[in-house]
């Protein structure tokens, strides 16, 4: 594992960590860095990864090499002030049933009772690693090890907004009803993204959720 | 008034966008070629990014309910009012009562239709009235225009103005966009490499305002490799494990699974706009130092003309 720092295009710079799969220390790591950025306000955007982080800037305004130093100074910068950690959000979550069509997939697979399930799943603290693909999508950080299952061979149609999912070793919210391959095992009546709120998101990459069992399923 | 009489392939209302939110999931959307739009804002003295109608693929058919100016610029269309042809990157004035047919795109995919003044519809999401269909944002309650849809217009004055010599894009059939190698472009085999540059690549049907699937030369890795989730930009030329090629374009997902094997340079990027399912796709290797100067010069060119527009 290294970092590399290097053009993408002529108007971006792009930083890995060239991860293989996923590690806890360099992907919070990376999200204090990428926060750090953001606030240093040069960039047009600051995007982040699980293990890298984009920077767009105008080429007109700073020459590719200018930018690369100053994205390297700014990096080594955070790394070396103290973690900048997002704030943290409760996420209630209605597991199972309607709400949580796949349980059954996860519960087989793992050889675990539904309630294990749910205990597994929510005794972490999960790491909002990667906002998108799509408005409002969550990536978090590792599910446990026992969790982990691969996506469905055929995406669903539909996945109901505030789904919440296991794909190989991730897991995250739909934001929005999409189609999709996840295995769902849960849905949070909270709106991860809603464009008539006066904070359409409720969450950005570096913030912590907490999930949260709710009793009753509310679909 | 203006009314949608033939909701055509796909027309949406666009702006200059939302820059600034991909961090959030959100892409900055806006008219996906840039300079086809200001410039047809420019003509019906508009500035640069006042919101216009994006028509793609043609078939549109529109009446006026009210005297007003407009403009074309864009894809070929063959145009008419009242089946009276009218030119591609002019401005006209017509009348309440008037039809406006755009046929098929001959050359390039979307055409842009300003009016002077400007449309007054449009939800404004951060800023911008950019309808990005997968969210239901901006636009008319998100989505594309349905026919039978109005829009509202403002008064306006005669402020035509001609475009000069030099200014206006010559879209054809095959795009030709500069890029520079992307992140996993040395992970690609050499053949592969090879292709990317001197063959050229055909958008499939699946072309939208998200990205085009485009078919050509089997493109592959050395070794194969499962990738983290990382950013990408529109304009960037991803290939996934079926050896197709997806190139993002003004709708793209912030974020993608695929290696990344060319980056289109920043002053190219309107033309992604252009491309229609079936055209051909090429691209040209361009060197790091040329892309600024590229940029800069262009710029410059269009800055004479459109007060505040740059690639």
């Amino acid at each position: 594992m290294s970092m590399t720092i290097k053009p993408y295009g002529d108007d971006a710079i792009l930083m890995s960590m060239n991860l293989d799969s996923y590690n806890d220390a360099v992907c919070r790591g990376v999200q204090s860095m990428a926060v750090s950025l953001r606030q240093a306000g040069t960039w047009d955007d600051v995007v982040s990864g699980y293990d890298s982080i984009l920077v767009t800037f105008n080429p007109t305004k700073h020459t590719t090499n200018a930018a690369q130093e100053l994205m390297a100074s700014q990096l080594k910068a955070a790394n070396q002030s103290p973690a900048v950690t997002g704030k943290t959000v409760e996420i209630p979550v209605y597991y199972g049933g309607e709400d949580g069509p796949d349980m059954g997939v996860i519960c087989k697979s793992s050889g675990l009772s539904q309630d294990e399930v749910i205990r597994l799943h929510n005794e972490r603290d999960y790491l909002v690693c990667m906002m998108g693909f799509i408005p409002g999508f969550t990536f978090l950080s590792e599910a446990n090890p026992l969790l982990h299952h691969p996506r469905h061979d055929v995406p669903r149609a539909s996945v109901a907004a505030g789904s919440v999912g296991i794909a190989g070793w991730q897991t995250g919210i739909y934001g929005l009803e999409s189609p999709g391959g996840w295995q769902i095992i849960g849905r949070t009546p909270l709106m991860i993204f809603d464009k008539s709120r006066d904070v359409p998101f409720l969450l950005e990459a570096g913030d912590t959720v907490k999930f949260v069992p709710s009793e009753t399923g509310g679909a | 008034m203006l009314e949608l009489l033939q909701r055509g392939i796909k027309t949406t209302l666009q702006d200059g966008g939302r820059p600034g939110f991909r961090h959030v999931g959100i892409p900055a959307s806006g008219a996906a070629d840039k300079l086809s739009f200001a410039l047809a804002n420019w003509m019906v003295g508009n500035v640069w990014d006042a919101p216009a109608l994006e028509c793609a693929m043609g078939g549109q058919h529109f009446r006026f309910h009210k005297d007003t100016i407009i403009a074309l610029a864009g894809a070929e269309m063959w145009a008419q009012i009242n089946g009276q042809n009218v030119e591609n990157f002019t401005a006209f004035p017509v009348k309440a009562g008037d039809i406006l047919t755009l046929s098929m795109a001959r050359a390039g995919c979307r055409t842009y239709l300003a009016v002077s003044g400007g449309f007054k519809d449009g939800e404004t999401f951060l800023g911008s009235i950019a309808t990005y269909l997968p969210a239901k944002l901006g636009g008319i309650e998100g989505q594309a225009l349905s026919t039978g849809v109005t829009l509202g217009y403002n008064e306006c004055e005669d402020k035509r103005q001609k475009i000069p010599k030099g200014y206006t894009p010559k879209l054809s059939r095959h795009a030709v966009l500069r890029a520079r190698p992307g992140p996993e472009f040395d992970s690609l085999t050499r053949d592969s490499q090879r292709h990317l540059f001197i063959s050229p690549f055909f958008a499939t049907g699946a072309t939208d305002r998200m990205g085009s699937r485009l078919k050509g030369n089997h493109i592959a890795l050395e070794t194969p490799k499962s990738m983290i989730s990382s950013p990408i930009l529109p304009g960037t030329l991803q290939v996934p494990p079926d050896g197709g090629t997806i190139l993002s374009l003004s709708d793209a997902h912030c974020t993608g699974g695929y290696p990344r094997a060319l980056q289109v340079i920043r002053a190219d990027r309107w033309l992604l706009g252009q491309i229609a399912p079936g055209m051909a796709v090429s691209f040209q290797r361009c060197f790091a130092d040329d892309a600024p100067i590229i940029l800069k010069r262009k710029n410059a060119f269009y800055a004479d003309l459109i007060d505040g527009f740059s690639f």
